[in-house]
């Protein structure tokens, strides 16, 4: 086959289509630049297509976009756009493909990629499965994670992309050709070859995810002995109601609900050989957990854990929520030796009895889930040699603390698991701020591949002007396709369309073969000029998959794309009915008789349109601002960046030095010259908001400045980058002892007059610390590795000064393991506290007492530091609440700015056009704020570089003469939208009567159904195109 | 008409997220499910009017169910949770018209699960072969 790709360099390579890799596509594709995103798999979606639930908020994957379930989702995260006939016309998509070479440098580089035969040609398979039927080989299902079987030729997930099948030729294969002579459409080719193709392109993404420790591995776990032990993803698989038992959670050696279940954490982390803490692990066993206990009744549910690391928003409220409300139970220990009753199946663990000192106890378990950990992804250093990269100790990709995004290669850019472990909210972060990074490298290509979602399916090509139809009867066609053999023996087809002949308003039906190949859409296309029909049927299968498809076909005869009305008869007829054809038929065409009469009624929809204001506003001039600023001016956008304070640098003023060695001085200084060249960026300081309004593209400031003085702007979207800060206590002595201390102080300290500290003979810090008013527990993150940070540096100050740790648990997760293994072997003394054995701080003759109750020696310690040095928690910068009202935004249980959604969209706000990065977000590294600074930017500059930007169509619309202004919509609203606008005039002439942005609005048509004066309609969803009053559809059958 | 031989005309709003994927994951994997159920397609289960059960009722459907998303994972949030609201406040109006609440309900499906969305067609049919037709059909 020969290569047809003439992209020129100017597009940008993404490797890995899991959630990262689609992430990072979309974003890059709206930004109009072309990708090409390849995968090595048959199908995109990666790890978490294979996920049930997400944690903390238990939603479904399934529906906020994983591949298995067709990127269905609407919201702007992954959506429609991974949809097989929807794709984004910028998105190349190459599955089964791997890189075999490269040469090049940033901006030019040329790689040649190996394609792997499918054997089944996507464009001709119409999922009818007679080939899997026909195959004769039976293999463990990867999807499945072996708990069920496949056959060769398979899809790699229900609703994978491609939405085909395709052949697992490996050495089982035999070539019996039994698939090929079953296939209706000629579709598979047995004999395909590997096929060679050399790209071109400017810079490349790398999302290669990672892979599981193999539980193999780890012989004392009796994982493939015992058949009772599962690793977590297969217990996800269980769980998961795309899953074998489509969420019943049964043990495998007898298919009956287990009593007892146990977690094993840190399976293949921080132990000798992976040294590092795999990130996911605590939260992922605690939502299984949970998931257990939610349902099966008396299930007893027990963590064996070293220390949890729930050290995001929500997560430590999470961690309380299973032991509080659903009494998860957890065990602080390390699980080394597990034995199995060869009759029962039944599994035994021992481990130091917690109630009894000094005691093993051992218990029985029904099942035991092995809580894997990741690593680097299979082919890492393959990768690495081909594209000249660096990895790091542990296999991972190697990155720099201040570019966190950028591989040791320039043009090279990296997201995701790859770089160090990472769940999935930070693997968006990585995956936008990586398409931010690479959106500066092409500032003059930026929008120059046209695409528009102007209509209902994506597209980058100019359509006939529409034809008006708004005084004509309704002409309908009826089209169906045969689907051969998905229909054969089950519907009658031709007696259907004779039915749908007498149908109102219908004057030509017709039957296709197959309408979703080019020929069956050139038939509709034809027909419907020729008969000049103002709306169409198509009678074929998902308005999921193909609904786009045809509303693309009917617009190029000069239609509007919704006088298309679809009838799903494969999904919801043919495919689920075969045993009744009689029945079947009658109700394919009750099916058609319920779309005839709502095709009659549907009316043309457009959408707005809008140029965007070419500039950002940032709020907060802190490392989060001002890496978002220059992203977004480096794409060639101008920005004003506002800060309260008189200097730039927020935090990063205060940080002295890192545990990684780096010096954030210098990352400070450099960003603040960058700011102050920048062409591109006007700074004010000592300037704050002061109101702000408009909606995404269109949005006006007022700022006031130190001299009271205000200005004015007008810009395309806002970044909210406000920071966070210390939080002041005073407990602990703190305020009234001058030898209390916090860990900023101290660093301040080490920094600037070491003398001071350098004879000290004894320091204790004590963790988690945060005000006695303050009752909603987070985990701040960052304060671990600040107080590992100042230990560490004590220690080489003066090795003999005794540092004291009393924490909760210890936060190192990912490669910052390290340094904690560091103090300790630098002689740094951890102790843990908690809830149940309070400190006990005092002054004594002067002096300092810390006292508390050691767990593991189980005695009293008196400490009597010289220095006490206290992590308080980070709280939100001040004014916080304030902003948020401003900006019409929520704000979190923690009191920091709540994003759209906790996992799928970090950066973004509800409202679209406003994005948030730093710590105003949640407490996080430098390298973190930078990710989501870059992904804010990212996400911004798709917006900016829009040339029109579209919304609207099917949102909900007010006919304000209707509206009596009761409020209805306003509480019923899931998304709090709609709003009284006193300009415009309701119902008897009032003043004031309801507003639905349609910027904002979802389409859910919640508040249509409440609305008691019926003054609001949801377009495509009106009252007459469900309820049809002249036609009765919706609850008559057909009488044959 | 004798009860034994009333095969049951029913009418399922459904909506476009987790209720129409449970609909296609059934057919995917080709899970049968009683033929006389009519799927109507809402943008939402929030959506839900009152007024669009009682025209399926009117128009001679014999039972009627709403799929909607599980609670707490609705595409729209809490749409779901308002349809429930008022598939419960239509369940009292066919109550008080002597149709029978009983002849609606609601189910709670994610899109995965196929064989549960066609137990939910198999229970409705049951249930209102056990109550007979339309009381408004018999009249007209």
């Amino acid at each position: 086959m020969i290569s047809e790709h003439h992209h020129p360099a100017e597009s940008v390579l993404v490797v890995g289509g899991g959630i990262g890799g689609m992430r990072a596509a979309l974003d890059l594709a709206e930004a109009g630049l072309k990708v090409y995103l390849i995968e090595r798999d048959a199908g995109l979606g990666g790890r978490v297509a294979q996920l049930g639930f997400m944690f903390p908020t238990h939603d479904c994957v399934l529906c906020r976009g994983t591949s298995d379930h067709g990127y269905g989702c609407t919201r702007p995260a992954i959506s429609p756009a991974f949809m097989d006939h929807n794709r984004h016309p910028n998105i190349e998509l190459m599955t089964r493909t791997q890189i075999t070479q490269a040469v090049g440098q940033a901006g030019d580089f040329r790689i040649s990629l190996l394609h792997e035969p499918h054997y089944v040609n996507p464009a001709r398979c119409t999922n009818c499965g007679l080939c899997a039927i026909a195959c004769p080989e039976r293999l463990p299902s990867e999807y499945q994670e072996s708990l069920v079987t496949r056959m060769a030729v398979h899809k790699s997930a229900p609703r994978s992309l491609p939405d085909s099948y395709f052949i697992d030729k490996g050495e089982y294969c035999e070539g019996c050709h039994r698939c090929m002579d079953v296939c209706p459409t000629d579709a598979i080719n047995l004999d395909e070859e590997p096929w060679k193709e050399t790209i071109n392109v400017g810079a490349i993404i790398l999302a290669m995810g990672y892979s599981l420790t193999d539980a193999f591995e780890l012989a004392e776990y009796g994982f493939g002995r015992y058949l009772n032990v599962v690793h977590s993803m297969q217990y996800e698989r269980y769980v998961s109601r795309s899953g074998p038992t489509e969420g019943l959670l049964l043990r495998p050696s007898d298919n009956t609900p287990p009593k007892r279940i146990a977690w094993l954490q840190c399976i293949g982390s921080r132990d000798q050989k992976h040294p590092y803490c795999s990130s996911i692990c605590c939260m992922y066993a605690t939502k299984e957990a949970v998931l257990a206990k939610e349902r099966l009744d008396d299930v007893h549910c027990q963590i064996f854990i070293m220390d949890e690391r729930a050290f995001n928003k929500e997560y430590n409220a999470y961690f309380y929520r299973s032991t509080e409300q659903y009494g998860v139970q957890y065990t602080r220990c390390r699980i080394s030796d597990l034995r199995e009753d060869p009759k029962t199946k039944d599994l035994f663990l021992q481990y130091p009895d917690p109630e009894n000192e000094g005691h093993i106890r051992e218990d029985r378990f029904d099942m035991v889930v092995l809580s894997v950990g990741v690593q680097p992804p299979k082919g890492a250093e393959m990768v690495s040699s081909q594209l000249g990269f660096d990895l790091n100790q542990y296999g991972f990709c190697q990155t720099d603390k201040f570019n966190p995004l950028e591989t040791s290669q320039p043009g090279i850019y990296v997201c995701g698991a790859f770089s160090s472990p990472k769940e999935i909210a930070e693997t968006i972060i990585d995956s936008a701020g990586a398409a931010g990074d690479v959106m500066r490298l092409f500032q003059n290509q930026l929008g120059c591949s046209f695409s528009t979602r102007e209509f209902p399916f994506l597209s980058d090509t100019e359509f006939p002007p529409e034809l008006d139809i708004q005084d004509q009867e309704a002409r309908i066609g009826v089209f169906s396709c045969r689907c051969y053999p998905t229909m054969e023996g089950v519907i009658d087809i031709d007696s259907v369309l004779i039915k749908a002949a007498g149908f109102p308003h219908v004057i030509h039906t017709e039957e296709i073969g197959y309408g979703c190949f080019p020929e069956g859409l050139e038939k509709i296309r034809n027909s419907i000029n020729q008969h000049k029909l103002n709306r169409v049927v198509v009678a074929a299968c998902s308005h999921r998959t193909h609904e786009s498809l045809f509303q693309k076909t009917v617009k190029e005869t000069g239609l509007n794309s919704y006088l298309m009305e679809m009838v799903n008869l494969r999904g919801f007829c043919a495919r689920v009915h075969p045993h009744q054809p009689e029945a079947a038929t009658r109700k394919a065409m009750e099916l058609i008789r319920l779309g005839v009469g709502r095709a009659g009624v549907l009316e043309p929809i457009y959408k707005a349109a809008i140029p965007p204001h070419k500039r950002a506003l940032v709020i907060g001039g802190g490392v989060s601002g001002m890496t978002t600023a220059v992203s977004i001016a480096d794409s060639g956008f101008d920005v004003v960046l506002i800060e309260r304070d008189e200097y730039l640098g927020g935090n990063l003023q205060k940080i002295q030095y890192l545990v990684e060695g780096e010096n954030p001085q210098l990352l400070l200084r450099d960003l603040v010259n960058r700011i102050i060249a920048h062409e591109h960026i006007e700074v004010m300081t000592k300037t704050e908001l002061l109101e702000h309004s408009g909606h995404v593209g269109a949005y006006h400031a007022v700022l006031r400045h130190e001299d009271g003085s205000q200005s004015e702007i007008s810009h395309g979207v806002t970044i909210v980058a406000t920071g966070g800060e210390e939080t002041r206590v005073n407990h602990y002595l703190m305020g009234e002892h001058p030898a209390v201390i916090t860990q900023l102080e101290l660093e301040d300290t080490i920094a600037h007059r070491t003398d001071e500290i350098s004879n000290l003979k004894e320091i204790v810090m004590i963790q988690c610390v945060k005000p006695v008013d303050e009752t909603y527990e987070y985990c701040s993150r960052i304060c671990c590795i600040s107080t590992i940070k100042n230990a560490i540096r004590l220690k080489v100050i003066n090795p003999d000064c005794q540092v004291i740790v009393l924490y909760k648990d210890i936060i190192t997760y990912g490669f910052r393991e390290q340094y904690y293994t560091e103090a300790r072997e630098r002689g740094v003394l951890f102790a843990r506290y908690d809830e149940n054995h309070p400190l006990q701080v005092e002054q004594v003759n002067g002096g300092i007492v810390v006292r508390m109750q050691e767990q593991m020696i189980n005695r009293e310690l008196n400490l009597h530091p010289d220095l006490l040095v206290l992590s308080t928690s980070i709280q939100p910068s001040k004014g916080t609440k304030e902003l948020a009202n401003l900006l019409n935004v929520p704000i979190s249980n923690e009191g920091f700015f709540l994003e759209a959604h906790i996992k799928m969209r970090p950066m973004d706000f509800m409202e679209e056009g406003i994005f948030i990065c730093g710590i105003a977000h949640y407490p996080k590294f430098i390298e973190e704020s930078i990710s989501q600074a870059l992904a804010a930017a990212g996400r911004a500059t798709t917006i900016l570089s829009k040339k029109p930007f579209h919304y609207g169509g099917t949102v909900a619309v007010v006919d304000p003469e209707k509206c009596i202004g009761c409020l209805t919509c306003t509480r019923t609203c899931p998304f709090e939208i709609p709003r009284i606008d006193d300009q415009l005039t309701g119902v008897g002439d009032l003043g004031g009567a309801a507003y639905i942005e349609p910027t904002l609005c979802h389409g859910c048509g919640t508040c249509t159904a409440e609305c008691p004066a019926n003054a609001i309609q949801l377009p495509n969803y009106t009252d007459d195109q469900i309820m049809v009053p002249e036609f009765p559809v919706l609850g008559s059958w057909i009488k044959l | 008409m004798s009860s034994k031989s009333f095969e049951p005309e029913i009418t399922a709003f459904m909506c476009n997220y987790c209720g129409y994927m449970a609909a296609d994951t059934a057919s995917a994997l080709r899970i049968e499910y009683p033929v006389n159920v009519k799927l109507v397609k809402l943008p939402c289960t929030g959506k839900t009017d009152p007024r669009y059960i009682l025209k399926a009722f009117e128009d001679g459907a014999d039972g009627v169910y709403v799929v909607a998303c599980p609670k707490g994972n609705c595409h729209h949030v809490r749409g779901n949770e308002r349809g429930e609201l008022r598939v419960e406040h239509t369940k009292r109006i066919l109550d008080s018209i002597g149709l029978g609440g009983e002849r609606l309900n609601m189910y709670f499906l994610s899109g995965g699960q196929g064989k549960s969305f066609a137990d939910a067609a198999i229970e409705m049919t049951e249930r209102i072969r056990e109550l007979g037709p339309n009381p408004l059909n018999s009249t007209s």
